[in-house]
């Protein structure tokens, strides 16, 4: 099924929120698997760890540790799982990728460091594309580096600056269902797109907070619709773009009490308590939201790191055939038939 | 100067359990720290952080709670001697309804920011004296009267000088004990009083003055500074990776200062109570520690300047080459003549080990411990 004509955009709705703290903390970054199984990468000063998860809200205990032996991270960034769902993490601090199964025995890990091509100075996103070749968001050598699954590096592209093509401390990384490659280039504040050879397609956004701007964008991710979204973490946001590059809209965050959180307080009083007596519109927003992922159902899971869980949305949109949907229009319009 | 004004209005965590105000304190004083008096002490009264630590959200009309309002006077702004209970009496019930709104709980999703709150409800609106003003006073009225006290002005330069120039005796003992230099303490309150409490006219005289031009040896570094400074000079920390936080955690504890945690509303004592036994070991230990290895970044570059300056021509030129390359520090004669005998045992070791011994001698004098 390829890419709709058009898109009826119905709505995206807030669907529910997962995890709370103590059981997700930090989390940074999210893996799916199949049948509402996910994995969720917490990262904070002094611990680390994968916690399984579920759609349901359902802890399936934890793997990893901090630590520089096998299975072990520093400053683990992202997660990504292959189609068997083994996962990877990578770690900025350790320079490496670490590979588990998916009961979290370790596999293995590669990644030297330095600049040369295949080596690793911080390596930040990943992203598999249909053949389950890694891309790897090289962030120190301010580059995107290519290999396969059992290693094997096989292309490089990037460099530091703000030309076309270039960029500055490269976060998070995405490939779509046609191979294109998009980036959140950190520091830039904007998100460049490739091909698969690592040729320059297009860019948008700019510093700034108004729609369409970046405070440092840390994840991009894109759906089965072309649809891009990008993490903007400073300015605590998530936005949404049309396959163009084109703003549509943002999230701020709708969070409701999870069902693990709902468990919680229902055998903690004083917290009860101090709820009663505060104002909870903040308590929906977004915290410096880290990463993002979407899924085929039109699930958008966004990593609300500051407050310890995951945001969910629920996309609704329909496909719209030509006789549905007018060819473009060149100059905008008041006519409002 | 956000590290300053944390050592005038400790506010400690052990209390207060709340990261994230005490980090929003600290902004505040990144933000206003060089603004004038007035705003700072404005700003401190509706700080969350602060109104909880001394108690400021209990001080109810009809019920007031002295605490904040004891130590605005005592240790934020005049010292003592310079107010009376009354006086204190009537802060405190100037500030009544000075409180904060509450913030969600910590569980289940995290610390939230409390927001400064006037509870009109809970002031007192009754006639207040107040350091001979009388009326209807409130917080703001209660600041732009101590503003205007040559006391405050004597108490911030004051402060202003233990921190950058010369350790001073502690706080509580300003009242009976005049400041080292008396004459730049009035030069620096008629540029605080001139200029409205502003803090860069006072910070202008003070870096101006010759007491600053000469101070040598005469300041104990802080914790913070010493392993700093240690940090800067060996730049293993230039870029973030694991491991920073474990200065501030641990090892700036040991030697007696665990920031945004004082150990009391008092704040630490400076000079030289930074230094007893046991944390003498711990900061020459540490600082040994940390230059002893060679291939650092910070002290591959003093030895390369060493060994490139033809230092090794003479032992005295050793000694200095690695005194100018580390600073320059100023050593006493006794000190670099201890130095001098060292470059003479170590000749014909090989050179950069033969430096960077050199080095952790250095760190390890009397001087070091000296800003």
């Amino acid at each position: 099924m390829g890419r709709p004509y058009g898109l009826l955009r119905a709505g995206f709705p807030f669907l529910k929120t997962l995890g709370m703290r103590r059981l997700t903390n930090f989390p940074v970054d999210i893996a799916l698997g199949a049948e509402g199984r996910m994995y969720i990468l917490c990262r904070q000063e002094g611990a680390a760890l994968v916690r399984k998860y579920s759609f349901d809200d359902e802890d399936g205990g934890n793997f990893g540790s901090v630590g520089e032996d096998d299975g072990q991270f520093q400053w683990p960034v992202s997660i990504i799982a292959d189609s068997e769902e083994n996962i990877y993490v990578s770690d900025e601090a350790l320079h490496r990728i670490s590979s588990f199964n998916s009961e979290g025995e370790f596999l293995a890990s590669f990644g030297e460091f330095d600049s040369g091509p295949g080596q690793l100075n911080r390596p930040a996103g990943m992203a598999f594309d249909a053949d389950e070749n890694i891309y790897i968001a090289d962030s120190m050598n301010h580059r995107i580096q290519k290999f396969t699954k059992d290693e094997k590096f096989i292309l490089g592209w990037g460099g530091s600056g703000d030309g076309d093509g270039q960029l500055d401390m490269p976060w998070g990384i995405t490939v779509d269902e046609l191979g294109d490659v998009y980036v959140a280039d950190w520091r830039n504040d904007r998100v460049q797109k490739f091909n698969a050879h690592g040729e320059f397609i297009m860019k948008f956004g700019s510093s700034g907070s108004a729609n369409g701007e970046f405070n440092r964008p840390t994840d991009v991710a894109v759906d089965l619709d072309g649809d891009i979204y990008v993490c903007d973490r400073g300015n605590n946001r998530v936005q949404l773009f049309n396959a163009h590059g084109r703003y549509v809209e943002k999230f701020i965050g709708d969070a409701t009490l999870s069902r693990v959180a709902r468990e919680y307080m229902m055998t903690n009083a004083s917290p009860n308590r101090i709820r009663d007596m505060s104002v909870l519109e903040p308590q929906k927003l977004l915290r410096q939201p880290k990463s993002i992922a979407v899924d085929a159902e039109g699930h958008l899971f966004i990593t609300d790191t500051g407050s310890y869980r995951v945001q969910v949305y629920q996309k609704e949109a329909i496909h719209l055939e030509p006789h549905q949907f007018a060819p473009p229009m060149r100059s905008v319009t008041l006519h409002q038939e | 100067m956000a590290l300053f004004w944390h050592h005038v209005f400790a506010t400690g965590l052990a209390k207060n359990e709340h990261i994230l105000s005490a980090s929003i304190q600290l902004e505040m004083f990144r933000r206003n720290g060089m603004s004038d008096m007035r705003t700072i002490l404005l700003d401190l009264s509706r700080d969350p952080a602060m109104i909880f630590w001394l108690d400021n959200n209990e001080n109810h009309n009809g019920e007031p709670n002295e605490n904040y309002g004891r130590e605005l006077l005592e240790l934020f702004s005049l010292g003592v001697g310079n107010y009376t209970e009354i006086d204190i009496k009537n802060a405190a019930r100037a500030f009544t309804g000075w409180t904060f709104a509450q913030s969600p709980p910590l569980y289940p999703h995290g610390y939230y920011a409390s927001e400064f709150l006037f509870d009109a409800d809970d002031h007192d609106n009754g006639e207040k004296e107040f350091l001979g003003h009388r009326g209807n006073l409130d917080g703001g009225d209660i600041i732009d009267i101590i503003v205007e006290q040559r006391s405050c002005a004597r108490f911030v330069s004051r402060h202003l000088y233990n921190f950058f120039v010369a350790d001073e005796p502690q706080v509580p003992t300003w009242n009976d004990l005049p400041p080292l230099d008396p004459a730049l303490i009035e030069d620096m309150s008629d540029a605080f009083l001139d200029s409205d409490g502003q803090i860069k006219p006072v910070l202008r005289v003070m870096f101006n003055s010759d007491s600053f031009r000469e101070a040598r040896f005469k300041k104990v570094k802080s914790p913070v500074e010493l392993v700093l400074g240690v940090l800067k000079m060996v730049s293993t920390h230039d870029y973030f990776h694991p491991g920073l936080a474990k200065y501030a955690e641990s090892v700036m504890v040991v030697m007696g200062q665990k920031l945004l945690d004082p150990p009391t509303v008092e704040g630490w004592h400076t000079g030289k109570e930074w230094i007893d036994g046991g944390n003498l070991t711990e900061r020459v230990n540490f600082a040994v520690g940390e230059v002893g290895d060679g291939s650092s970044p910070g002290i591959k570059q003093i030895v390369d300047r060493m060994i490139e300056s033809d230092s090794l021509t003479s032992h005295g030129s050793f000694v200095d080459a690695a005194l100018d390359a580390m600073g320059p520090i100023d050593v006493e004669d006794p000190t670099r003549e201890a130095l001098v005998q060292f470059a003479a045992r170590s000749e014909g070791d090989d050179d950069r080990s033969r430096a960077v011994r050199m080095i952790r001698l250095i760190v390890a004098t009397p001087e070091y411990q000296y800003a």
